[in-house]
């Protein structure tokens, strides 16, 4: 009864569209009259009728297919303009019986989920590709069945939307051209071990200060002492114009990401450093400028 | 052997469901393929099966070659443009192009839109050929058989959940099945003939005339004439002869009745000391006047005539089925006055045709002067021709039709025998005449239940002999003809139950064909009537429609529901269903333990609940799948669900 009242309450939300097997059961209906009529064969009535019924009760049959799915957006991971990546999408099923030959579509970008089991869900990946940097909205996402026997083709709309960002795409110089072009761009990075005596061949700027004054000469060392670039990015210097800038930005923004290197970015009116700031804050910063 | 649990794992291509599809409908149709045809289906699906990948061109135009070959020779001798005319034969044509054309696209590997509907117009086209109660089985397993295959393509799933899929599909259509086929209006030619308008073919049956000719070919119509229900048990068959008309002239080509001029008397009343026989008769239209009565009738039916030949017939063509009762006495003759006008019909024939069996007539006439020894002269004459009964004929001299029947054909029908017996009776100088009209089989009769068809039509002679006329059954003389003796007395007890048995399942089969196969506007008219008669029947018919409804449904709920694949969960299935159902959801998410934990947590009465969880933790992953521990199970999830939260 539950599952009644909501095929008439959903019923009206489903669209159906006719295929062209929809004109071959018309057509054969037709012609299975001609033969029953021209040769009163009850046999052909039947297959007739047979034909007819199944058509006719393959209409509720999809609907209810369809209509007791239920899709949210999920997590999506970062998205770059003009760079393939995924809207992924929860189709719950909260149905008891399967439902069967589902597609998801969005424009021309279609999944297909052969089987969603009754009361589970499937996660399904759309391809989606945003056409520019900034502030997206993924809706007129619509499911689609044409089963069970492909003379209709019904959709019906997800009926919810996502609000993301698609962060400038991510292309330029990369960051060993530029760390190669700049000149002192090496800091130190240490990690204090001990002191020991110094011996006259130590570094003079490793010598302990605090045990000359106490009479000895001690120097100090380090477990760990290497040469870090220090990585600041200037907008103005990064391209010839803002989008190349961006883009340039957010490949160099992401190679840091990978190589754990800390950066700095100077933008017009605000300078971005990490890892003070989250590289997804960077990012969405970059991708509204 | 292909098990439940194999089907499961199988997932047939489009191009395996499609090849299924197309052995289970070309199934019927190889019986009407001729011996090339068929061994070019046969090596098409060799080449199918050989070719795993898509056939070079130069195959497939080998196979069309072969194809048209086969065609050629499959129709050498009918095919003719005249012969296209006939519908069987075109239809015949259409199946064996169908075929090529289905076996070169499919060795091709495409699945394109014709090969996918060619399944659905082979069934079609095996409608016309075949319309039995076997076909009606077939038809309807085909039917969903079909369905099953384009649901597994559709669903891309294994083959026991398309099945399952397509149960309930076809059980949701079976009702409005049920109901178009008892109330869809048959709206049909009222002589349903096989073929089209002008097409040579002519059925059996009655209608006042009996060609000789050869021009068209007998198809013996298992179309029911009328239904004969008698008070106490079927009459013997050597006495079920129903009375049609009598043709007395001789046309050479056929032979007709009196002209319409000459009046019979009509009598109500024909005394007879043979016993007495009563018995109802449903008539279906026949659009002529005959009442087929059971030689010989005792009385006139109501508002209906019985002339001084025994013929009874009705003033207007019965075009709607008529209910009549009648009584005959089953006798092989009757006595009555031979008026001077009919004596001389009755001895008239042609002196300078069939000369050679004039020869005879007249050795036999002049062997003796007893008329009804002479009679069985003329049986045994044709007893000696060795004569075959057959209803395909050669093409006999009509001019001399007798002769050419009993002496060089020696093959024929009914009609032949008696317009030859008639004839030599005649010669003899006896007056005789033929009666047409139906002559049952009791081997189709149930109880006291007779159902007459078209084919069963007959011509049989009466012969004037010692002031009554008397049946002479001419066919009888054939050397080649079915024993239609009962031999009762011979059987054994098994033979004895498979003849009930077998009797039953003619019941059976002759209640489908009339309420399925051949259920017409007729019958649609006789439920109507009868529901206005008896209102209580329309609260029974839609009391049956909702049992079938209701009896559909059980089937499709058994199908609709979910298959478990754990012991486990199936066992705790009801108790997940009644949280559910209680608004107690499971989060996404959330495992089952974490599930039920959570539910004890927030309803510390229901003491099961852990109880639940321990036992499905340990036949779940400790694989105690032992039938104790299933029981238990089962034990606490019902207490679980009959326990107050």
């Amino acid at each position: 009864m539950k599952s009644l009242l909501k095929f008439v309450q959903t019923y009206r939300k489903v669209y159906q569209h006719a295929t062209i097997f929809s004109a071959v059961v018309v057509v054969l209906l037709f012609g299975f009259f001609l033969q029953a009529y021209m040769h009163d064969f009850n046999l052909v009535y039947i297959t007739l009728f047979f034909v007819f019924s199944l058509a006719f009760s393959a209409g509720p049959i999809s609907v209810s297919n369809l209509i007791f799915l239920k899709s949210r957006y999920v997590h999506l991971g970062r998205v770059f303009a003009n760079e393939q990546s995924s809207i992924s999408i929860e189709i719950e099923n909260q149905s008891s019986t399967p439902s069967w030959a589902i597609k998801l579509y969005h424009d021309d970008e279609s999944v297909e989920m052969m089987q969603i089991k009754g009361d589970s869900s499937v996660i399904a990946k759309l391809p989606f590709t945003p056409t520019k940097r900034g502030v997206f909205v993924h809706e007129g996402c619509y499911l689609e069945s044409k089963y069970p026997l492909s003379t209709a083709r019904l959709t019906i709309p997800i009926g919810v939307s996502y609000e993301g960002i698609a962060y400038p795409t991510p292309k330029g110089k990369s960051l060993r051209s530029f760390i190669s072009n700049q000149e002192d761009i090496y800091g130190e990075e240490r990690e204090f071990d001990g002191l020991i005596e110094y011996d006259g061949s130590q570094k003079l700027s490793h010598i302990h200060w605090a045990s000359v004054a106490k009479g000895d000469i001690s120097v100090k060392t380090f477990s760990k002492e290497q040469e870090v670039p220090k990585l600041v990015f200037d907008f103005y210097k990064a391209g010839k114009d803002d989008e190349a800038r961006l883009s340039q930005l957010t490949l160099w923004v992401l190679e840091c990401e990978r190589l754990n290197a800390p950066f700095t970015i100077k933008m017009p009116h605000k300078v971005l450093k990490s890892p003070q700031e989250d590289i997804d804050v960077i990012l969405s910063l970059l991708a509204k400028y | 052997m292909l098990s439940l649990a194999s089907l499961q794992n199988i997932r047939p291509t489009p191009l395996q469901l499609l090849d299924i599809s197309y052995i289970i409908v070309l199934l019927p149709l190889l019986l009407i393929l001729k011996v090339p045809m068929l061994i070019f289906a046969f090596i098409a699906l060799a080449l199918i099966k050989i070719h795993k990948n898509p056939a070079k061109p130069i195959v497939i135009m080998g196979v069309f070659i072969l194809g048209v070959f086969a065609l050629f020779l499959s129709q050498y001798g009918a095919f003719s443009f005249q012969g296209l005319s006939r519908l069987k034969l075109f239809l015949e044509l259409l199946v064996y192009i169908l075929v090529i054309v289905v076996s070169m696209q499919r060795l091709t590997r495409v699945v394109n839109f014709y090969l996918l509907i060619s399944p659905i117009l082979l069934l079609a086209l095996s409608l016309f050929f075949f319309h039995g109660m076997m076909m009606l089985i077939y038809v309807i397993f085909e039917i969903f058989f079909l369905l099953w295959m384009i649901l597994s393509h559709r669903m891309g799933s294994n083959l026991v959940d398309s099945f399952r899929a397509s149960m309930v599909m076809f059980m949701y259509s079976l009702p409005w099945v049920v109901v178009l086929f008892i109330f869809f209006p048959r709206i049909s030619f009222e002589h349903p003939n096989y073929g089209f308008r002008g097409e040579v073919v002519r059925h059996t049956g009655h209608d006042g005339t009996m060609f000789l000719d050869n021009k068209s070919l007998l198809v013996p119509s298992n179309r029911i004439v009328m239904e004969v229900g008698f008070e106490d048990a079927v009459p013997p068959i050597g006495t079920l002869y129903f009375r049609g008309s009598i043709l007395y002239i001789d046309k050479k080509d056929h032979w007709e009745p009196l002209p319409s001029y000459i009046k019979r008397d009509n009598q109500y009343y024909y005394s007879n000391q043979e016993p007495k026989i009563s018995y109802k008769v449903t008539l279906y239209p026949t659009n002529k006047k005959w009442l087929y009565l059971l030689d010989m009738p005792s009385f006139a039916v109501k508002k209906a005539s019985l002339d001084k030949d025994l013929i009874s017939q009705v003033k207007k063509n019965i075009d709607e089925p008529i209910y009549y009762q009648a009584t005959s006495s089953l006798s092989d003759h009757y006595t009555t006055q031979l008026d001077r006008y009919i004596y001389k019909v009755t001895t008239q024939f042609d002196t300078n045709s069939n000369r050679k069996a004039y020869k005879e007539a007249i050795k036999i006439k002049n062997s003796t002067n007893d008329s009804e020894k002479r009679a069985k002269a003329i049986i045994k004459l044709f007893q000696e021709q060795n004569l075959t009964y057959s209803l395909k004929i050669g093409s006999l001299d009509l001019n001399n039709s007798t002769d050419s029947f009993l002496f060089k054909q020696k093959y024929g029908y009914c009609v032949h025998f008696a317009s030859s017996f008639v004839t030599m009776a005649r010669m003899v100088g006896i007056p005789s005449r033929v009666v047409t009209g139906y002559k049952s089989d009791r081997s189709n009769s149930i109880n006291n239940y007779l159902p007459v068809r078209e084919k069963d039509a007959h011509a049989w002679a009466e012969l004037y002999i010692k002031g009554a006329w008397r049946r002479y059954e001419a066919t009888s003389t054939a050397s080649i003809i079915e024993a239609d003796e009962n031999t009762d007395t011979n059987q054994t007890q098994t033979a004895k139950n498979q003849e009930k048995l077998n009797l039953y399942l003619m019941y059976i089969k002759y209640k489908v064909e009339t309420w399925i196969l051949y259920y017409s506007n007729i019958r649609q008219l006789q439920l109507l009537k009868y529901a206005k008669e008896n209102p209580q029947f329309v609260l029974f018919f839609i009391l049956s429609i909702l049992v079938l409804v209701l009896a559909t449904f059980v089937i499709i709920s058994y199908f609709r529901r979910p298959i478990c694949g754990d012991v486990a969960l199936c066992t705790i299935q009801p108790l997940l269903k009644h949280l559910k159902k209680i608004g107690y959801k499971r989060e996404r998410d959330e495992t089952l333990h974490q599930y039920l934990q959570r539910y004890a947590e927030d309803n510390p009465n229901n003491k099961y609940i852990l109880e639940i969880d321990r036992y499905y933790e340990k036949i779940y992953y400790g694989e105690d799948k032992s039938k104790e521990s299933v029981q238990a199970l089962k034990r606490v999830v019902r207490e679980a669900i009959n326990a107050k939260d």
